[in-house]
């Protein structure tokens, strides 16, 4: 019988090399993958979110727990993708042009694949060229743009309207975040969504996904 | 009664070249009610062609000269550009200039590497770095104001190397060593080669003339360092960031140099602490997320507090309105005056200059420092 316990508090403790060893058992065991990201991996990073809220948890031990997700993940994408298994959306993130600051977006990235998302991460520094490239080529449902900086902030508008003007915003629901941007802000530039930190960026995304 | 900024001008003009800047002025500073931003980038953005005046010692002194005498202070702080001993370090490794922001190490450099950057600490400096050295001697020949350096801490710096820091270091703060893991063994390679650049970044600009320096470790903070395993007992800050910290002010104290600690990031009170009682700064200058009335408490009274009004949003009329601005500085100022703890009124960080906001920013920074004068 398979130990779902036991990837579940490698998940928490962010200790991948448990996961993985603990998802390789659980396979062999025959737990579909499926399973053990719906009823083991999402409620895991869930509660590796919700220690986060209540500063049981820090920075540090969303970034090793979503490590230890990820290193199960791959384990398991191959086997899901062969099954036809959808995610729960599909995901472009990365941090606007001329800010080079990733730690914030790599913890919504992170947190998002914890939630069952799929991420592509462009990195920092984007270009609007880039994001505009990656809605085009791809099947998103939503893009995340970060940035640090207020002097950089305001590439978040110009990404913004680039999106537009290449006729693909609608495609996608835009989220925003980062130390400077606030909620007004984020409506100000025409963004779709704001959070202010990794485990809202989650929720915010499933509502967003939700309402199409 | 407070004197007037501009009055502290005159005062110091017995500063002498060769005169050490000790504790005590900076008491003084505080004591008289002085109040600055670190502004220099305003004032550089105002500037037709700031990008070439990066690149000119005289011009960029200048600009920190015009900087000081703005804001009616004696201590001329440099731009607070934490790249450039990144790019020192990296154009040792060959990277071109072009790619110095974006790269980061994907392997731990080798220890001939480390050794060999720790060894060439002879070698010329590039036209960037040499013109942030000849601003600094520009202010020390050419004007009565203290020669104030300007560098990244080992730890902050070391994070730039490193596309995903955080992880390593939680690594190696629950104790994991450099043998088990690449990670870690990258981690502490790249604060050995670091520290090395901080240290030959600090000796020229000594030589240059400065008699403070700002020391920068930004990344030294709640988000690369978990609170978790701090108070688990993890050795983790004492390693990567005081030890590293001690040397640069070891440094600078052979020098008489005063070493002014900056941390805008998020602390912990016990971080807070072992900064102002291990480095002991002349001056710590914080970020709008403490309460330096509380900090008061762990802080000894010769340091200095700085700072630290919330710049990063000044940009904002809706964020933080101007009047909220002169709320906040009045209230810190009253705060800070009944706990008795000196203070420098202050930004919590280099106010940067946006260019859609130049001039709100600039209003409300001059609000910050007349707002509730009459109250000290």
């Amino acid at each position: 019988m398979a130990n779902l316990q036991r990837l579940s508090n490698a998940i928490l403790d962010g200790d991948q090399k448990t996961a993985i060893a603990a998802t390789r058992e659980a396979l062999a065991d025959g737990v579909e993958p499926l399973e053990l990201i719906t009823n083991c991996m999402i409620p895991a990073m869930d509660e590796v979110g919700n220690r986060f809220e209540c500063e049981e948890y820090f920075v540090p031990e969303l970034l090793l727990s979503g490590r230890a997700m990820k290193g199960a993940l791959e384990l398991l994408r191959p086997l899901l993708t062969a099954s036809g298994i959808q995610p729960a959306g599909r995901v472009i993130i990365g941090t606007v042009k001329g800010d080079l600051h990733d730690i914030g977006k790599n913890l919504v990235a992170s947190m998002l694949e914890g939630g069952g998302f799929e991420v592509l991460d462009l990195g920092a520094d984007v270009s609007p060229e880039r994001f505009i490239e990656a809605v085009k080529s791809g099947n998103a449902n939503i893009v995340c743009l970060s940035a640090l900086l207020t002097v950089t902030m305001p590439a978040m508008r110009t990404t913004i309207e680039a999106l537009k003007l290449a006729g693909v915003r609608d495609r996608v629901k835009i989220m925003v975040g980062g130390a400077p941007v606030t909620a007004q802000y984020a409506a100000e530039i025409g963004a779709d969504g704001y959070s202010e930190n990794a485990s809202g960026a989650v929720a915010l995304a499933r509502t967003l996904v939700k309402a199409g | 009664m407070t004197l007037p900024h501009w009055a502290l001008l005159d005062e110091l003009r017995y500063l002498e070249q060769g005169d050490s800047v000790d504790r005590q002025f900076y008491l003084d500073l505080a004591a008289r009610g002085l109040r600055m931003p670190i502004g220099a980038d305003l004032v550089l953005r105002e500037q037709p062609d700031p990008e070439a005046i990066l690149l000119d010692a005289g011009r960029l002194g200048n600009v920190v000269e015009a900087t000081a005498r703005r804001y009616h202070t004696p201590l001329a702080f440099p731009l607070m550009d934490l790249r450039l001993e990144k790019a020192d370090l990296l154009e040792f490794a060959g990277v071109p200039e072009s790619e110095i922001d974006q790269f980061h190490f994907i392997e731990p450099p080798s220890e001939r590497f480390a050794a060999d950057l720790i060894a060439a600490s002879a070698r010329p400096f590039s036209r960037r770095i040499q013109a942030n050295q000849g601003a600094v001697r520009y202010i020390a020949e050419r004007t009565e104001l203290v020669p104030v350096g300007m560098l990244i801490g080992p730890f902050s710096l070391m994070t730039k190397l490193i596309a995903d820091p955080i992880v390593p270091v939680a690594m190696a703060g629950s104790g994991v060593t450099a043998a088990e893991d690449k990670g870690v063994c990258m981690v502490e390679r790249c604060l050995q080669m670091a520290l090395a650049t901080v240290l030959r970044s600090a000796e020229a600009q000594i030589a240059a003339g400065a008699k403070a320096i700002i020391m920068c470790e930004p990344a030294a903070n709640t988000v690369y360092l978990s609170p978790r395993q701090l108070r688990g007992g993890s050795d983790i800050f004492e390693r990567f960031v005081l030890v590293p910290g001690r040397r640069v002010r070891d440094l600078l104290e052979q020098h008489g140099v005063d070493l002014i600690f900056h941390d805008c990031g998020e602390l912990l009170t016990e971080m807070v602490q072992q900064f102002a009682e291990d480095l002991r700064p002349a001056v710590l200058s914080l970020g709008s997320s403490r309460k330096l009335w509380e900090d008061a408490a762990v802080v000894p009274k010769d340091i200095v507090l700085y700072g630290n009004l919330p710049t990063k949003t000044f940009y904002s009329d809706s964020a933080m309105p101007l009047e909220e601005v002169r709320r906040l500085a009045a209230d810190l100022s009253a705060r800070m005056a009944a706990c008795g703890h000196p203070h420098i009124l202050g930004s919590e960080c280099d106010v940067l200059h946006v260019p859609e906001a130049a001039a709100t920013i600039r209003r409300k920074v001059v609000a910050m420092l007349e707002a509730g004068e009459t109250a000290l």
